[in-house]
């Protein structure tokens, strides 16, 4: 009998984009597709997540790498059903379990992604100086522009692959564009408030080390950014 | 009667090959992967046959590791780090010489240990990265691909290595000899890094883009490795052969070398 050439953990056939691989998930003939990819998203999310926090410390480094799986475990728990809604509605033909097969697909090869550069972001960080030295606005902005550098790279190329998957396994390639259009729109808006929920990811100089921040619930991610655009906005 | 044959005639088939039917389409991918160099690897399998490939025909390697037995593959990784280690060595020791004391050795243990720590960083996303341009290669093919980069660098650096001694024995600025370095590393590096972009072409990756992405990563990770394992020109301060304490991007510390000469000529015209 041969051997099945996707055991563990198909991590070269999904960055690949095997279709044979794919199609197995999708159309549910292959097992364990979903655990497989929580597994994926947990240790590259994880591993990444750890070299953030690490600027901070061994426990901020552990919060970080707790909450950024986290953060896309929820927004699919929060917009399960509606993305199962929407791929049914915009006539792609994707279900509910496809289309959380796919978003987990997608954020599983963003978490490869951003964990294979995870020994190159701690030899950054382990390069940094530690948080209260000299310049350390200077570097706390230079340690937000990598990671949301790199954490916009992985997205854009996760999102590129599973935006392929889509037009290919949905009715028409216009459905599939549209359906995928819809899916990020939603978890972008609710991933981002998401993330402000769960906050600190990075610690600003001269705030305190927190899992999250005394008050988490209160306000949102875009009353926050109107607040800071009414700051600088000259009306 | 027979014809007399022409430049148009086609060539009598060998004896026992059956006759090219017309119009048979050749194996393209096949024709271009020999055409690149993509094919087993001719002479013995030395270290100097070994060194010989590498120049000319490096894919040769990839193949040999790629296609043929687990043990030879093995072999030719062993070698292509021998060679990475000692021509850096090689290297390392000329760059030393321009201070000699401790950097006679501390020079050449910072450049190979900074190089080899740099590749080991770089592994996972190269792995990735070359997954995601559709790349079909086993994990130990990329390892080659990483050792063939290291090892031909290595070895182009061995071959600038009597240029940096020159400019070492007639020069007295550090920060002159220093970016003489960084540009002969990022040549040499260059040279090496486009093995990487042929042999991912000959594994069958149909989009380099992100492969662009992973050569800056690495630039970027040895440019940086060289200014923590600093000092590696001049002289060693203190008993410590690496200084972590004093954390620096390697532009800023490279700003600081040059405003610091820079100050110094001042001051030496003034007096």
């Amino acid at each position: 009998m041969p051997q099945d050439p996707y055991h563990i953990l198909p991590i070269p056939a999904l960055c690949r984009g095997e279709q044979a691989l794919l199609s197995s998930w999708i159309e549910g003939t292959r097992p364990g597709s979903l655990r497989i990819c929580a597994i994926l998203i947990i240790l590259g999310c994880g591993a990444y997540g750890f070299t953030i926090g690490y600027r901070n410390g061994w426990e901020m480094a552990a919060w970080v790498a707790l909450k950024l799986p986290a953060i896309i475990f929820l927004t699919l728990f929060v917009n399960g059903l509606l993305n199962g809604m929407i791929g049914l509605i915009l006539g792609s033909g994707i279900g509910f379990r496809q289309s959380l097969q796919f978003l987990l697909t997608g954020f599983a090869i963003m978490s490869v992604i951003v964990g294979a550069l995870s020994p190159v972001t701690l030899f950054a960080t382990l390069n940094m100086p530690a948080p209260g030295a000299e310049n350390s606005l200077e570097w706390h902005a230079l340690n937000l522009l990598l990671h949301t550098a790199i954490i916009a790279f992985a997205g854009t190329l996760a999102h590129w692959r599973l935006l392929q998957y889509v037009r290919a396994f949905a009715n028409s390639r216009r459905t599939g564009t549209f359906t995928f259009c819809a899916w990020l729109a939603g978890n972008l808006f609710v991933g981002a408030q998401i993330s402000w929920n769960l906050r600190p990811f990075f610690i600003s100089p001269g705030l305190e080390v927190e899992f999250l921040r005394s008050d988490p619930f209160d306000g949102s991610f875009y009353e926050a950014v109107f607040h800071a655009f009414r700051k600088i906005s000259p009306l | 009667m027979n014809e007399e044959p022409t430049d148009d005639t086609p060539p009598p088939p060998l004896p026992g090959q059956p006759k090219p039917s017309p119009g048979t389409p050749r194996d393209e991918s096949a024709h271009n992967r020999s055409q690149a160099g993509f094919v087993e690897m001719e002479g013995d399998k030395t270290i100097s046959n070994t060194i010989n490939t590498l120049l000319r025909k490096p894919l040769s390697l990839v193949y040999t590791i790629e296609m043929e037995k687990r043990a030879d593959g093995r072999k030719i990784l062993l070698r292509l780090l021998c060679i990475s280690i000692t021509c850096l060595a090689i290297f390392g020791l000329v760059v030393g010489t321009f201070s000699w004391n401790h950097q006679l050795w501390a020079a050449p243990l910072k450049i190979v240990g900074g190089l080899l720590f740099s590749g080991l960083l770089c592994l996972p996303s190269l792995y990735i990265f070359a997954c995601l341009g559709g790349l079909d290669a086993r994990f130990r093919t990329i390892v080659g691909i990483l050792c063939g980069l290291i090892a031909l660098s290595g070895l182009l650096l061995v071959g600038f290595a009597p240029v940096v001694w020159l400019f070492s024995v007639s020069s007295t600025s550090v920060t002159f000899l220093g970016f003489l370095l960084l540009t002969l590393w990022i040549i040499c590096a260059s040279l090496g890094l486009a093995l990487v972009f042929r042999a991912g072409r000959a594994l069958g990756m149909t989009n380099t883009g992100h492969l662009v992405v992973w050569c800056g990563v690495f630039l970027l990770v040895t440019l940086q490795m060289s200014t923590t394992l600093r000092p590696i020109l001049g002289s060693q301060q203190g008993e410590k052969l690496v200084d972590f304490g004093e954390k620096k991007f390697f532009l800023s510390y490279w700003g600081e070398q040059l405003r610091g000469e820079h100050r110094e000529n001042l001051r030496e015209k003034e007096q």
